[in-house]
């Protein structure tokens, strides 16, 4: 149990308006507004499917929920129209298949976690191993000229970092999963993961809007003041930071990462005290020791932080708190719908005191992520209106910019108009 | 004691046994479907405790928490559910806010 007093100390000055003009620190980028069409068109969306998605690295999950021979997940991949199974073979190592039989095309596996020896087809009875090899056809030599050993499950690549699933659906990429993520490695480098992974909260949504009109309410803090005026902005905002300007960030060729501010002068709420006192909370820690933290995180030092973010190319992030962490997954179904997944991680409660406080922190997390939920709706039922062509960006909206010409460069829609 | 094991220092809590609930999904449920008048009922005779019950809780390890333990445990949970809902709205949902029955919980 810790013993929280306020203490006021450590407070920096408010950022100072020279030093976070980020638009002047990647002057590539420009500043004009940037287009309303990658948002709502299907052409763009297509492209989507074909030049990033097939092409890229894409997180599916942590290997905490697949520890043995035989556990396995599935990972729907509206966007690239296949399911993907995940599986921890005999010999220990992780194998990826599309979720598809080699016979008639049935899906495989229709639950979306579990363990078995092997995958059995449900319509005709093929059986698969788990390093998906074809290992029994039923009444076989009715067959004629069938290659057996050439009909197992279609691989996909795997891999994994600091704990992460990773899959590619090209099943040879030309590029390996740690030079994908050389960028954001050194940043992340040391943080806890598999400590802090022992307990995991997850929620799930279809909403009705573009996956990047999602995902880009959660890369500037421009709207917290506003939007979270209820729920964050007493925490991540104050008197001198009211706009919740980022501490520090940095633009890669693909990723990015950012920090953010908190306000060391936050009084709780009583039942948020009680939350710290027994245990641990994202929102800002007064009594915080960076020495807990790896460089890479926070790496300005400042005790006024609250949480960094690592934007992992396309649609994966990381938000690494002290002590606990959480992640977004943003699954494209068509231009305007999108699976949204949340993750937040604790480490194992040991008491129902820090059961209590975990228990806390997620519903406080839940109700300001509902915050977001209904802009991102009300944006996409107007965007294609045509009202607009255009969206005008500030400073701190620049990993919005940042994300949208990353993805163009992808994609290369405008490059021949 | 009483006979549940209840402990009597907490027996002003028993009236608020329909907010011992296993899951998060039960809990939004009861939130977002009770009264504002019953969830602050809820919450003054929690907080009241809540630094007591969680010393009281905390002397049982998780895996193995009498029934009782784990009724009082779980309201503590309802109790967290419902803080936003007094401490920052002042109604069950806030206005303007994604419907909570579509971000489901894929955790228990
Ligand atoms: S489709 Fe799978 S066995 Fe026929
Ligand atoms: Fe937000």
């Amino acid at each position: 149990m810790k013993d929280r007093q306020p203490t006021g100390t450590g407070e920096h000055a408010a950022p100072d308006r020279s030093d976070d003009r980020w638009n002047d620190k990647y002057p590539y980028l420009g500043t004009a507004p940037i287009p309303i069409e990658p948002y709502i068109s299907r052409e763009y969306f297509t492209l989507e499917r074909e030049r990033i998605f097939r092409k890229v690295w894409l997180n599916v999950g942590r290997i905490e929920r697949i520890p043995n021979p035989g556990d396995y997940i599935v990972v729907a991949l509206p966007v690239c129209r296949t399911s993907v199974v995940v599986v921890r073979g005999k010999d220990g190592y992780l194998h990826a298949f599309h979720n598809m039989c080699s016979h008639r095309g049935n899906k495989i596996v229709w639950d979306h976690k579990g363990s078995c020896q092997n995958f059995t087809c449900k319509f005709h009875g093929w059986s698969y191993g788990l390093d998906g090899r074809l290992t029994f056809i039923p009444d076989e030599q009715g067959f004629c000229g069938l290659q057996k050993d050439k009909l197992g499950l279609t691989p996909v690549a795997v891999d994994t970092w600091a704990g992460f699933i990773f899959i590619h659906l090209d099943p040879h990429p030309t590029e390996t999963l740690r030079a994908y993520l050389a960028e954001v490695v050194p940043g992340l480098e040391g943080y806890p993961f598999p400590e802090l992974s022992a307990t995991r909260f997850c929620w799930r949504t279809e909403i009705k809007a573009n996956w990047k009109i999602a995902q880009d309410a959660f890369q500037e803090g421009y709207h917290l003041p506003v939007r979270h005026k209820a729920t964050a902005a007493g925490a991540f905002t104050s008197g001198t930071n009211p706009h919740c300007h980022f501490l520090s960030l940095d633009l890669y060729e693909r990723h990015r990462r950012t920090s953010s501010y908190g306000n060391l002068n936050y009084q709780p709420t009583p039942v948020a005290g009680r939350a710290y006192q027994f245990g641990s909370s994202v929102v800002v820690d007064r009594d915080i020791t960076l020495d807990n933290l790896p460089a890479g995180v926070n790496p300005t030092r400042r005790s006024d932080w609250s949480i960094d973010t690592f934007w992992i190319f396309p649609n994966f992030s990381i938000f690494p708190s002290n002590g606990t962490y959480l992640t977004h997954q943003f699954w494209p179904i068509t231009e305007e719908r999108t699976i949204w997944e949340t993750h937040t991680y604790f480490p194992k409660a040991e008491n129902a005191g820090q059961k209590f406080s975990q228990e806390y922190s997620k519903v406080l997390l839940r109700d300001i992520l509902m915050e977001d939920g209904t802009t991102l709706e009300h944006m996409q039922d107007v965007l294609a209106s045509g009202a607009k062509t255009h969206m005008p960006l500030q400073h701190q909206e620049i990993c919005v910019r940042h994300a949208y010409r990353v993805v163009e460069d992808y994609v290369g829609f405008y490059a021949g108009r | 004691m009483t006979e549940s094991g209840w402990p009597a220092a907490f027996r002003t809590l028993q009236p608020f046994l329909g907010w011992a609930l296993a899951t998060e999904a039960e809990r939004t449920q009861k939130r977002q479907t009770s009264e504002m008048a019953d969830i602050q009922a809820f919450y003054n005779a929690m907080l009241s405790h809540l630094e007591d019950i969680l010393v009281y809780l905390n002397q049982f390890p998780l895996e193995h928490m009498p029934p009782h333990a784990r009724q009082l445990m779980d309201m503590t949970f309802s109790l967290a559910e419902i803080a936003p809902a007094v401490e920052l709205f002042g109604q069950p949902r806030e206005d303007d806010t994604f419907d909570p029955f579509r971000f489901v919980p894929q955790h228990q």
